[in-house]
Order: C-alpha cells, then sequence, then structure tokens
C-alpha cells in the first residue's frame, strides 16, 4: 500500500516537473518568434506548391484542350500561369523583407489569399471541364484533385487553417459538381469528399500542432542558449573580479601584517577570554619576553598584579559592550622586574553577529614622557617658589638699601645697589613670564572676567607704567572716542598686556618722545592701540614677533631688560580673551600695536 | 576700622632673611613694634604673650603650614579674635576665596616691596570692620 502511494507519488510529482518544464519553455518561448518561424516554413514551402501546381497544371492543359474548347482550356492555362507567377512575386517580396518577425502575421494573411487563389483555379477546373469530360479524363481530373489535395499537407503544414483554405478551393467545386452530376455513385463520391476533407484538416491540424510545439522549442531553446551564454559570460566577469578581489585582499593581509610587524608601538591580538593570541615584535622588545612565551598566556602576565582589578573591568567594557578604549594608562612589569607604563588603544573585533571574535591592543611607551611631565611639573614649581623666595630677600633687601630707609649711603654704592635691584626684578620678571606662560600653554590658567569701560583700562595702565615713562624720558598721551565702550574680560590679564605694550612703546621711542594710545570702534570689536615713534620693527623679525623668547636685537634687551616672552603671552592672553592682536608700521615712522576685544553690548 | 593704629605685628615665617627684611621695613619705615616666630608650632604661644594687633602668616612652612596654622588659632579663645593677613607666592584664585570664606583679614603675594609692605597692611587694616 505504501510502496503503491510512493510510486504514485513521485509518478505525479514526475508529470508536474514535466507541466512546469513545459509552462517553461511556453513561458521562455517568444509568441511573435514563434510565428515568424511558422511563416518562413511555409514560405520556404512555396515552390515546392508553385512548381506543382505549374507542372500538374501543364499537364492537364495538355490532356484537356483536344476534347474541350481549346480557348476555355488555354484561358484557365493563363490563369494557373498568372497565380504561379504572382505567388513567385509573392514569394519574392517576402524574402526581401526586412522585419520578417514584426510582419509575420501579414505574410500569413498574404500566403493565405494566395492559398486560396491557388486551390480555386483547380475548383474552376473541376467546376467548367469535369461535366463534359470522358469517364476516363474524369478519373484523371479526380485522381489530379485527390493528389493536389494530399500534396497541400506537408506544404501548408504550419498553418492549418491556410491547408482548410486550399483544399476547400480544391474541394469545394468538385463536390458539388459531384453532388448535381445525376448519377448515384458520384453522388456517394461526393459524399466522401467532406469526410476525406475533414481527415486532411484534422491530419494537417496535428501537424500544425507539432511544427508549432517544435519551433516553441527551438525558440526557447534559442532563448535558452542565449541566456545560458550571457549568464556565462557574467559568470567569466564575475570569477576574474573574485580573483582580483581575492588577490587584493591578500595583499592587504600581507600589508596588515607588515604594519602590525613593523609598527614601532606594541601590538597585541587577544582572544575575548583575554589570552594572548599573537604579539609583535615592538611588543617583544617592550616587554622583554620573547612571543612564544607569551602566546597562550594571559594578558595579565604583563600587568601589575595590583592593576589586575582595573585591567577586568576593562576588559569587561571591551568584550561586554564591545565598546574601545583609547588612552588606558597602565603600569606593566617587565620581564626584568622595571616597570614601565604604556598607553593603549584597545578595539575589538566584531564579526556580523555582533559577537568579539578578537580584541586588539596597541601599546605606546610614555613611561619617558610621563617623566618629562612629571619633570617640567616640578621645575615649574621649583621656579614658582624655590627662586622666588630668594629673590624676594635679594630684592627686598636692595630695595631697602637705595630707598634710604636705612641712612643715606654713598652715592656709587647707590648706583650699584639699584643696578642690583633692576636686575633681580628683571630675573623675577622672567620667571613670571616662564610661569605665565606655561600656565597659559597647560590650559592652567583662569580668566576673572568682569565688565568695566576701556576709558579705565587705559588710564589704569597710564598710571601703573609712570616708571617707565619716567626712566625712559617719554610721555604717555590717551586719545579716542571708543573711551566710553564697555568689554566683558580680565581686567588684571589686560593690564598685563597694556603693560607690556606700554613698556616696549616706552623703551624704544626717542628720548622726550610721545606715546599715544588711542580707543577706537573697529566692527564689533573696540581696538585699543599703542603708537610709538621709534626705529620700527626690522624684516625678518616681524613673522615670529608674537613667538616665544623672540628679540630683535639682543644688545637691546641688555639695555633696556625684557624677557622676549611679553607679545607672545599678549597675544596668548588676548586670544584667550576672544579678541586677536597685531602690528603694523606707523605713518612717518615708528610701530603701532594694537588688540582688539569684542565690544560688550547690553 | 578699628579704633586704633595699627601698632602690634605678629609675623611667622621660616626664611630668616624675609624675616630680617619684614621686622626693618616695619619697624623702620612703619614705625610698629614686631615679633617673629620661626617655628609655627611655637606661634600660638608666642601670640598670646606678645598680643599683637594683625598676625602674618606665611603660606608655605615646613612642619605647618599657613593655612593649618591659621585654622589652630580659630580653635583657641586667645587667638581666634586676631586678624591674619597670608603672605604667599604661590596661592591659587581658589585658595584665597577659601582663606576669606575661613576669615582672612587679606593676602600679600611674594614678591612684596619692603617700601611699601607698611602702607599695604595700613590698607588692610583700615578695611576691616
Amino acid at each position: 500500500m505504501n510502496h503503491t502511494t510512493t510510486a504514485n507519488g513521485s509518478e505525479s510529482a514526475l508529470e508536474v516537473s514535466t507541466k512546469a518544464v513545459e509552462a517553461e519553455i511556453r513561458d521562455r518561448a517568444d509568441p511573435r518568434e514563434v510565428l515568424a518561424d511558422r511563416v518562413a516554413q511555409l514560405y520556404r514551402q512555396m515552390p515546392i506548391a508553385i512548381g506543382a501546381t505549374f507542372i500538374a497544371g501543364a499537364i492537364a492543359t495538355f490532356e484537356l484542350q483536344g476534347r474541350w474548347l481549346k480557348e476555355l482550356v488555354l484561358m484557365w492555362w493563363a490563369i494557373v500561369v498568372l497565380f504561379s507567377a504572382t505567388a513567385s512575386l509573392l514569394l519574392y517580396a517576402y524574402s526581401r523583407s526586412a522585419d520578417k518577425v514584426a510582419s509575420a502575421p501579414q505574410w500569413l494573411r498574404w500566403l493565405g489569399i494566395a492559398a486560396l487563389a491557388n486551390g480555386a483555379s483547380w475548383g474552376l477546373a473541376g467546376g467548367v471541364f469535369f461535366r463534359s469530360l470522358s469517364d476516363e479524363q474524369q478519373v484523371f481530373l479526380a485522381f489530379l484533385f485527390a493528389g493536389m489535395a494530399s500534396v497541400g499537407i506537408p506544404v501548408y503544414a504550419a498553418s492549418w487553417p491556410i491547408f482548410a483554405l486550399y483544399a476547400a478551393g480544391i474541394l469545394g467545386p468538385f463536390f458539388y459538381v459531384l453532388l448535381t452530376f445525376g448519377n448515384r455513385l458520384f453522388v456517394e463520391i461526393a459524399l466522401l469528399v467532406p469526410l476525406f476533407y475533414a481527415i486532411n484538416v484534422a491530419i494537417a491540424y496535428r501537424l500544425t500542432q507539432v511544427f508549432h510545439s517544435g519551433y516553441r522549442l527551438r525558440q526557447a531553446y534559442g532563448k535558452l542558449t542565449k541566456d545560458h551564454r550571457l549568464l556565462n559570460q557574467r559568470l567569466e566577469r564575475q570569477l576574474v573580479e573574485l580573483e582580483e578581489a581575492r588577490r587584493q585582499v591578500e595583499a592587504s593581509g600581507r600589508k596588515l601584517a607588515l604594519f602590525a610587524e613593523r609598527a614601532p608601538i606594541a601590538v597585541l591580538e587577544l582572544q575575548p577570554n583575554g589570552t594572548v593570541a599573537e604579539v609583535n615584535h615592538a611588543a617583544e622588545i617592550l616587554f622583554g619576553y620573547a612571543a612564544a612565551e607569551l602566546v597562550g598566556a594571559s594578558a595579565k602576565k604583563l600587568i601589575r598584579p595590583d592593576l589586575h582589578g582595573d585591567f577586568d573591568r576593562v576588559w569587561q567594557g571591551l568584550v561586554g559592550a564591545r565598546e574601545s578604549v583609547a588612552g588606558l594608562k597602565l603600569t606593566h612589569p617587565r620581564r626584568d622586574g622595571i616597570d614601565l607604563v604604556c598607553e593603549w588603544t584597545i578595539t575589538p573585533l566584531v564579526n556580523v553577529e555582533r559577537q568579539v571574535i578578537a580584541v586588539i591592543a596597541q601599546g605606546r611607551d610614555v613611561t619617558a614622557q610621563l617623566e618629562a611631565e612629571r619633570m617640567k611639573k616640578e621645575f615649574t614649581s621649583t621656579l614658582s617658589h624655590e627662586l622666588r623666595t630668594p629673590l624676594t630677600s635679594i630684592i627686598g633687601s636692595l630695595q631697602l638699601v637705595t630707598s634710604g630707609v636705612m641712612g643715606e649711603v654713598d652715592k656709587e654704592v647707590a648706583e650699584l645697589t639699584a643696578v642690583a635691584e633692576r636686575n633681580g626684578q628683571r630675573l623675577l620678571d622672567l620667571i613670571n613670564d616662564i610661569l605665565d606662560i606655561e600656565k597659559i600653554e597647560s590650559g592652567k590658567l583662569t580668566l576673572a572676567p568682569e565688565l568695566f569701560a576701556v576709558d579705565e583700562l587705559v588710564r589704569e595702565s597710564m598710571v601703573l607704567n609712570k616708571g617707565f615713562a619716567e626712566r625712559f624720558r617719554v610721555r604717555f598721551q590717551a586719545h579716542g572716542d571708543a573711551a566710553e565702550r564697555k568689554v566683558h574680560a580680565d581686567r588684571k590679564r589686560l593690564l598685563q598686556v597694556m603693560t607690556n605694550l606700554l613698556s616696549n612703546a616706552a623703551k624704544f621711542s626717542p628720548e622726550g618722545g610721545v606715546v599715544d594710545i588711542t580707543t577706537e570702534d573697529a566692527g564689533p570689536n573696540v581696538r585699543i592701540a599703542v603708537h610709538d615713534r621709534g626705529g620700527g620693527i626690522p624684516e625678518d623679525f616681524r613673522s615670529r614677533i608674537f613667538g616665544r623668547f623672540t628679540q630683535a636685537d639682543s644688545t637691546a634687551t641688555r639695555q633696556k631688560g625684557g624677557t622676549g616672552l611679553g607679545l607672545a603671552i599678549c597675544k596668548r592672553l588676548v586670544e584667550l580673551m576672544h579678541g586677536r592682536i597685531g602690528f603694523q608700521d606707523r605713518a612717518g615712522g615708528g610701530t603701532t600695536f594694537w588688540f582688539e576685544l569684542p565690544r560688550h553690548t547690553t | 576700622m578699628p579704633d586704633r593704629p595699627l601698632q602690634r605685628i605678629c609675623y611667622v615665617e621660616d626664611d630668616e632673611d624675609i624675616q630680617r627684611i619684614v621686622r626693618t621695613s616695619l619697624e623702620r619705615i612703619g614705625k610698629m613694634t614686631v615679633a617673629l616666630v620661626t617655628d609655627p608650632t611655637q606661634a600660638i604661644g608666642v601670640m598670646a604673650e606678645f598680643r599683637p594687633d594683625l598676625v602674618m602668616l606665611d603660606w608655605m612652612m615646613p612642619v605647618m603650614d599657613g593655612p593649618t596654622l591659621f585654622r589652630q588659632m580659630k580653635l583657641r579663645p586667645e587667638t581666634s579674635g586676631l586678624p591674619v593677613v597670608f603672605i604667599t607666592a604661590r596661592a591659587s584664585q581658589r585658595d584665597l576665596d577659601e582663606l576669606k570664606v575661613l576669615g582672612a583679614a587679606g593676602t600679600i603675594s611674594k614678591p612684596f616691596s619692603p617700601k611699601d609692605l607698611p602702607e599695604q597692611l595700613r590698607a588692610i587694616w583700615a578695611a576691616m570692620p
């Protein structure tokens, strides 16, 4: 029972698949192409039809002309010749036509008409001549008709309606003549004619079906071959591309391996459980272990035991949350026992299923860098305290002597103490400037902005720098139309900027000169400018005037003081307050230094 | 402003050179009476005995720094009411603000000018309630 079911099942499955194949063939073959194929087949057979008609017509004419009205027979022969010629012209026209596919239905119609005409020319012979023929001739004609009708089957097999038209043209009049002859035998024969006609048409129909499916198969096969060829070409192209891609991947793989192997930083590939999978050469040198000693061991082997807890937390984030880490500093015991600090960038490698398949750690030895930073901090601290404390004593003592508090001293002694005091002050200025610039550059300078009028700043700075004006015998003179404008800035730091600009201007002005201080609006800003009548800025110094430790002329520095940091600090301070600073030559000689700050608006 | 002139100063400072400059400045220019303390742990005892008008504390000292001494002074009835001025070389704005909150009368930054020191102290004295 089971077995039968199975057999039936598989059989029906086969049937379905055959049907599916048929459907696919039907779908694949273009019906217009199939029709064009059938029309081409019909036209290919036309010479046979024309030849057969011509030869049979010639024989019939020869046989009939003696016994019958000669003119009538010749006229019939002329009709046959005319039809044959017309058919030949049709064949010629078809063979010359350009688009046989699109015009196939038209050609089929023309052929149908030609076939009907051909058949009818035979029918005409039957209708007109049959009655008056001798018995032998009647047999000849009947044989001729049967022959011509049966020749039509293979000739018109590709289209059974054409055959039906053709055969009807021959047999129709013949059937009528037989039926109305007045002879019982002929009536019986006449009744057989439609039967033979029907059988022949049925055979033609079957043949048409066979032709049709044959051409459809041919079309489908052609299409399939074409598709297959295109597919093959595409596949070949894809194969070439794939091969190229494989080569590229291989090359970039080699490149990557080279990057890791020759990189100056330590690169480690870790497994998700924290085991070392691979290390590069730099890592071997950094930690003092051979690759074989690290591969397979836990990454913790390279981390100081008291940091294992931290490492576990970081690792959780890496593998659990799949988040990369940058700037992680860890202390590592080298194989020789010396600790070193590395800064790590650690990235989990995640596959398409979001699983961590590896972790790549890239580390840079920052031990020396941290040590340098520590030393710099220590140096700054030393500068600010250890150097300033003794300077306080030096300058203070000298000040007490020069001020006359300790009683009158000899003039030459007073002069020497004044030199000592001034140079002590210069040293202190330098220390303060270095501390300032360090503070600004390390981002540790905090501003204390307040709202005040530009006028106040100018006046205060003039009072503060009166000493400079007196020492270099110049006069400060303020004018301008933006004095009442307000700015929101750090007043003390702006005074520092003004002091730098005014002391510079005083230093480089000729004796008895005037230093002008002007205020004016400049777009959304207020511009404060200090103009001197000095010798101007040397060409080669202009580009680095706001740099660190820059002075145009070291002789002038020794004579007039200054650290070479003043303008660098000014630039940084002004920029911290969202302003800008610059200088330009002054018409008539001298230089103008200016800075701009955003004007405060309510 | 207190109703008497600033007269008696107690100065706690570990650097004896600076002590000497400050003493000269305050005595010669300011005409004040000065008590100097080198060891901050003994400062409170000296203050209790000397009874100064104003105390000057150095910020950075070994053993005990100025702010610590200041907080200890606050705990003792004989010193808790004394006005205190800090002398400092490196206090940040935040440190200064904190001292103001704790009740410091003022700060003078190092290096200071001995010529102007008495004037600076009198200005702080005058600004007191």
